[in-house]
């Protein structure tokens, strides 16, 4: 089974084994929900926080209309709306230095937040903010997110690995 | 409304590129002393999902150059080079790449580069083109480029890229030039070459 790319602006919600992807996220927020006992999965790539004022173009780039269509999505394949699980990746500032437009990563976490807290979905990990660009994985079977920097390697932000520490 | 530009609009504008992209070139060899060859520029009208990927493979690690553009044609000028070219820009210009130096020297290429197209582009239209000081990062080609067109993306669902690369003789050092104006900015450019 082969991967889904979820590109700048799209959304997709899944219950096979591949994986959604997304690479390279900068200052956009890749937005995981899964349902892991009814093994369904989805993933949004938000570009900016809010839509006011532009309904004219691609409604779900924007976290207002994501963050719903995303919920509907997976709940149409089956996952159980009170038991959703929220991952947040991105919302880097790639380039610090030039100014006020480079703060949409931190608008896009903020405004993701927002409308998850609206719909009582819990966010169970995030990798998000810094300068980093990051990509993400996420299993729709195992419920298993991974995340990998530039040049680094890909490491499971969800669920979190606990080091056994009481063997004795 | 996306935009849309016809075929006779994207000629114009890769007309423009090719003069500002000359005019850059001219100032990248006198800064380097060497020459400097050009691609002919082209100006792409892309869908948004789609315009990492004709950048560039989403994960190649890349050293980009941003420069806001303020005034009439708000935009921005991005620089890609890879590591490897990165390297030998810093060694041409005499300096240890890597060092404190290399970063800022780096910068001042973007600052130079980005400049001259500008510049060119605002004496052939007359309108007022800022450019702000430059930024710079390493890391994945995927999340530079859609951190520059994300802050254009409310307006519409493609992304307009003019785009060239520049190639120092005899080092293969090249440098990929981008600008990504705003929705609306390109419209200004064309009234004024009365294309629009």
């Amino acid at each position: 089974m082969s991967d889904v790319m979820v590109r700048m602006g799209e959304l997709a919600a899944s219950r096979s084994p591949g994986k959604l992807v997304t690479l390279g996220l900068g200052s956009c927020i890749g937005l995981a929900l899964l349902d892991k006992r009814t093994r369904v999965a989805g993933l949004a790539h938000v570009v900016l926080p809010d839509s006011g004022g532009h309904s004219e173009v691609n409604r779900f780039k924007f976290a207002d209309h994501a963050v719903p269509e995303l919920i509907e999505r997976v709940v149409a394949l089956g996952a159980r709306r009170p038991m959703l699980e929220a991952v947040l990746v991105g919302g880097a500032s790639m380039f610090a230095a030039i100014g006020s437009s480079m703060e949409v990563g931190a608008r896009n976490e903020a405004a993701v937040r927002e409308r998850l807290a609206k719909y009582r979905i819990t966010v169970v990990a995030a990798a998000t903010g810094g300068n980093r660009g990051r990509t993400v994985r996420v299993d729709p079977i195992t419920g298993v997110v991974l995340v990998r920097e530039a040049g680094g390697k890909d490491t499971q932000l969800y669920p979190k690995l606990r080091i056994l520490q009481e063997v004795a | 409304m996306s935009a849309t530009y016809n075929d006779t609009q994207l000629d114009a504008l890769r007309e423009l590129a090719n003069i500002g992209a000359g005019n850059a070139s001219t100032a990248l060899s006198g800064m380097l002393g060497r020459a400097v060859d050009l691609t002919v520029p082209d100006a792409r009208l892309i869908p948004m999902a789609n315009a990492v990927e004709a950048v560039g493979a989403p994960e190649a690690e890349i050293t980009g150059i941003a420069l806001g553009v303020d005034g009439d044609m708000p935009s921005t000028v991005l620089l890609l080079i890879t590591p490897h070219d990165a390297e030998g820009l810093c060694r041409l210009l005499g300096l240890e790449p890597g060092s404190e130096f290399a970063g800022s020297a780096l910068g001042e290429i973007g600052n130079i580069v980005g400049t001259s197209y500008l510049n060119a582009l605002a004496v052939m239209t007359g309108i007022a083109l800022e450019p702000t000081p430059p930024a710079t990062a390493t890391d994945m080609l995927g999340s530079l480029v859609q951190a520059v067109l994300a802050t254009r993306a409310a307006y519409s669902d493609d992304a307009l890229l003019l785009d060239s690369r520049m190639t120092v003789e005899g080092e293969g050092c090249s440098i990929a030039f981008l600008l990504a104006p705003d929705h609306g900015g390109a419209g200004q450019l064309l009234d004024r070459l009365g294309v629009s």
